[in-house]
């Protein structure tokens, strides 16, 4: 079930921003990378709402840098990518591609069709049901001389249940009547996600793009998660990551956590702030950075971070 | 996550319809509730799934982990949920690279327009939007309500956000076109056939006339929630959004002609009678000599320090700087829109990228971001009533969208004048409703 893209990811850099369209990719880094980004995209299948959103996936840069620096993804400027790539594709290729769509969109098509025929059965089925059902109880009332009362009830529910069973299955003929009328043979459109195919998953050198740039809270970033914890943006929340000890899908976040020079004087008044937002949302306000090595050796160095948890002693 | 209503989930008894205010997008979502829905029904009745319970800390049960990848499971099966269109509802729309294009059959004239010139966008000739980058030959739909303009030859250009936008949601089908394929048959159409994928749509859209990411999340986030958001005049950095102040001159000159009825002019005079000459602050007391005959007039002597009215006029409105400028129109969904002639707009907003503007802005360009909105006084009965209100809602007001890597906040910005709230005139019209009495403290 688990599905291995080939690495390394490419990740497209478009105007400033590192995203990943293919779901396998996303799925991917964040099984086993610990990498959630943040979705940013639309879900075709309800469009209406904020709460579930769909592909891209946008990575932090300090996401998209952790992940080529392991070696797992690459940064591709995908405007070039696609610019050359659209242009130099083949006639054969076109054609090709064009065929995959079509079936595809054929094999949705007859999905649908058959959903639709399924539910219409099930429809039928359900108010063939509900007539014998109806049509045994009627029999019973009219034996019994007293209908008990909750017998009496169902029944005089049974006919706005029916009336509904009857709108739906209107609908759903007129609906299966729509779906026959085009002819089988027709595909639906097909708007894919990622452009591979066509474009050759394979990119020249000139097309990557070297290590983002990260801002000074990289070390901080590159720390947490290599202890584990999942990172995403946090100033909705009033800090710069909040670090949740498993996949955020299953658990609430434990910290919020501010990046901080080592040399760096910190307002007294900030610490309290955090600390008191921290625990009124029952997280450990945190505050960490890279110690600074006299040797001068990598300032930078994940392992050299020290953090700090406040809270609120509530004495 | 910030959870600050986390307790709610373990008291049960409380009733759910009382924390309604629970902003679900705030958190991630167990995508497992996305189950529950039928993507198959017509997307009439959907309701949104209630929030999942989430776990404390990761322990190492086999319980845990099959949650976990089921949750897994079902996110990826959204994810990969596809965008179809059925040939009935099929809209087609066709990427035009270099800004609008008169249509093919009237471009015959000089065959060589393509390779020749593609710097300079006709987009002025033809009547639409210059940075317009996608065609819709044959458009359908309610979203064309107010989303495209449409040129001389019925055909719906789209700015770059609005093209992605509507792909991504699945209801546009963008194709390349010809010219950027290579493809050799020409039939009289720009459309190529090959559908843009949403990887492609974004490469060519996204960082396309302004357009950036921050812009993009707002500008889809706003229409997911049926809010019509148009771009305003402050989008391209380099021109000055202010709003022409002929709405600023209109509504000036209501509240200067208020409550100046024939009673008030004669006091004005009694004023002016009583008055010994203003600037007596130097040598005597604030308050000073003379005859006192309410308080108001004490107070108002008393008033020395100069206070900030939001509904004088600026001199010469200060310059706006980006990205403290104005660039969306938003209307709320019940708003009647119409797209040739929008109407004044519910609300303006600014885009600010968190990770390149990490502080709060100053006040010179709040100052100056306020002052490019119109006028918009509080009015109506609940705002006259109510001294909070009115300061909350201030004098004009504007939005910032504050966006870190996709996660959007949204601020209100609003001018209040706690000058123009004289509290001793109030307590005069309200003093004799009985003795104030202190609220108990504490719940």
């Amino acid at each position: 079930m688990d599905i291995e893209p080939t690495l390394p990811i490419p990740i497209s850099y478009i105007g400033g921003s590192y995203f990943l369209f293919s779901i396998d990719a996303v799925t991917y880094v964040r099984r086993e990378h610990h990498i959630c980004g943040v979705l940013s995209g639309t879900l075709p299948q309800i469009p209406q709402q904020n709460v579930f959103l769909g592909l891209p996936l946008k990575l932090m840069p300090e996401e998209a840098r952790l992940l080529v620096e392991k070696g797992v993804a690459c940064i591709v400027d995908e405007v070039k990518v696609q610019k050359d790539g659209m242009r130099a594709l083949m006639e054969e290729d076109r054609k090709k591609y064009l065929r995959e769509l079509e079936s595809q969109g054929q094999h949705a098509m007859r999905l649908q069709h058959d959903r639709k025929e399924q539910q219409r059965e099930k429809a039928l089925k359900k108010i063939e049901e509900k007539k014998a059902a109806k049509a045994k109880k009627s029999a019973e009332k009219q034996q019994q001389e007293q209908p008990d009362p909750v017998n009496n009830e169902a029944a005089a529910k049974d006919p706005v249940v029916d009336l509904f069973a009857h709108d739906q299955q209107s609908s759903r003929r007129s609906s299966s009547a729509t779906a026959a009328a085009a002819p089988f043979g027709t595909a639906m459109g097909v708007t894919p996600a990622t452009s591979y195919p066509p474009l050759p998953y394979e990119w020249s050198a000139e097309q990557r793009l070297p290590l983002p740039d990260v801002p000074s809270s990289y070390p901080l970033f590159a720390h947490l998660h290599s202890e584990g914890y999942y990172l995403s943006p946090g100033l909705r929340f009033g800090c710069q990551y909040l670090a949740y000890p498993g996949d955020p899908l299953r658990f609430h976040s434990h910290f919020l956590s501010v990046s901080a020079e080592w040399d760096e004087e910190l307002d007294l008044m900030s610490i309290v702030a955090g600390g008191r937002l921290g625990t009124g949302v029952k997280k450990g306000f945190m505050i960490g950075g890279a110690e600074k090595k006299l040797e001068g050796s990598e300032a930078g160095d994940p392992s050299s971070v020290r953090t700090f948890s406040i809270e609120w002693g509530g004495m | 996550m910030a959870d600050i209503d986390e307790a709610v989930i373990h008291m049960p008894s409380q009733d759910a319809s009382a924390h309604i205010d629970t902003d679900l997008s705030d958190e991630t979502q167990d995508f497992r509730m996305l189950n529950s829905i039928s993507f198959l029904t017509d997307g009439s009745q959907q309701s949104l799934p209630k929030r999942g319970e989430k776990d404390f800390e990761p322990n190492p049960t086999l319980f845990q982990a099959d949650i976990l990848s089921a949750s897994r499971q079902a996110m990826h099966n959204a994810l990969s949920y596809p965008r179809l269109h059925h040939p009935k509802t099929q809209v087609v729309g066709i990427y035009s690279p270099n800004g609008p294009i008169p249509l093919r059959s009237a471009q015959k004239l000089d065959t060589i327009t393509e390779e020749s010139e593609p710097s300079k966008p006709a987009g002025t000739d033809i009547g639409v939007h210059p940075d317009s980058c996608v065609y819709v030959p044959a458009p359908k739909g309610q979203y064309f309500k107010s989303i495209g303009q449409a040129d001389r030859w019925n055909r719906v250009w789209l700015l770059p956000e609005e093209a992605l936008y509507l792909l991504e949601r699945g209801t546009l089908d963008i194709r390349w076109p010809c010219s950027e394929v290579g493809c050799a048959d020409d039939e009289g159409t720009d459309d190529s056939g090959i559908p843009m994928s949403l990887q492609a749509a974004y490469a060519a859209f996204m960082g396309r006339s302004g357009l950036t990411s921050e812009r993009y999340s707002v500008y889809t986030g706003l229409r997911r929630l049926g809010y019509t958001i148009i771009r305003a005049p402050g989008w391209h950095d380099a021109e000055e959004g202010a709003e022409t102040s002929e709405s600023q001159q209109i509504a000036l000159q209501k509240p200067q002609g208020l409550g100046l009825g024939i009673a008030g002019v004669f006091r004005q005079l009694l004023q002016w009678l009583y008055k010994p000459g203003s600037a007596t602050t130097a040598l005597g007391p604030v308050v000073g000599l003379g005859i006192h005959r309410s308080y108001d007039d004490i107070y108002q002597k008393l008033s020395i320090i100069p206070w900030y009215d939001p509904t004088a006029s600026p001199s010469s409105p200060a310059p706006t700087t980006p990205p403290y400028r104005v660039v969306f129109h938003i209307y709320k969904p019940s708003t009647p829109f119409k797209k040739s002639a929008p109407p004044s707009p519910d609300f303006r907003l600014a885009v600010v990228n968190a990770r390149t503007h990490t502080t709060i802005p100053t006040s010179a360009q709040l100052g100056a971001l306020l002052e490019s909105t119109p006028l918009d006084p509080p009015v109506g009965e609940k705002m006259s009533r109510q001294l909070y209100q009115r300061l909350r809602y201030g004098y004009r007001n504007v939005i910032l969208a504050v966006v870190d890597e996709g996660v959007v906040s949204y601020l209100r910005i609003a001018d209040s004048a706690f000058g123009k709230e004289k509290l001793y005139k109030q307590q005069n019209t309200k003093g004799n409703k009985g003795p104030w009495r202190p609220r108990p403290k504490g719940r």
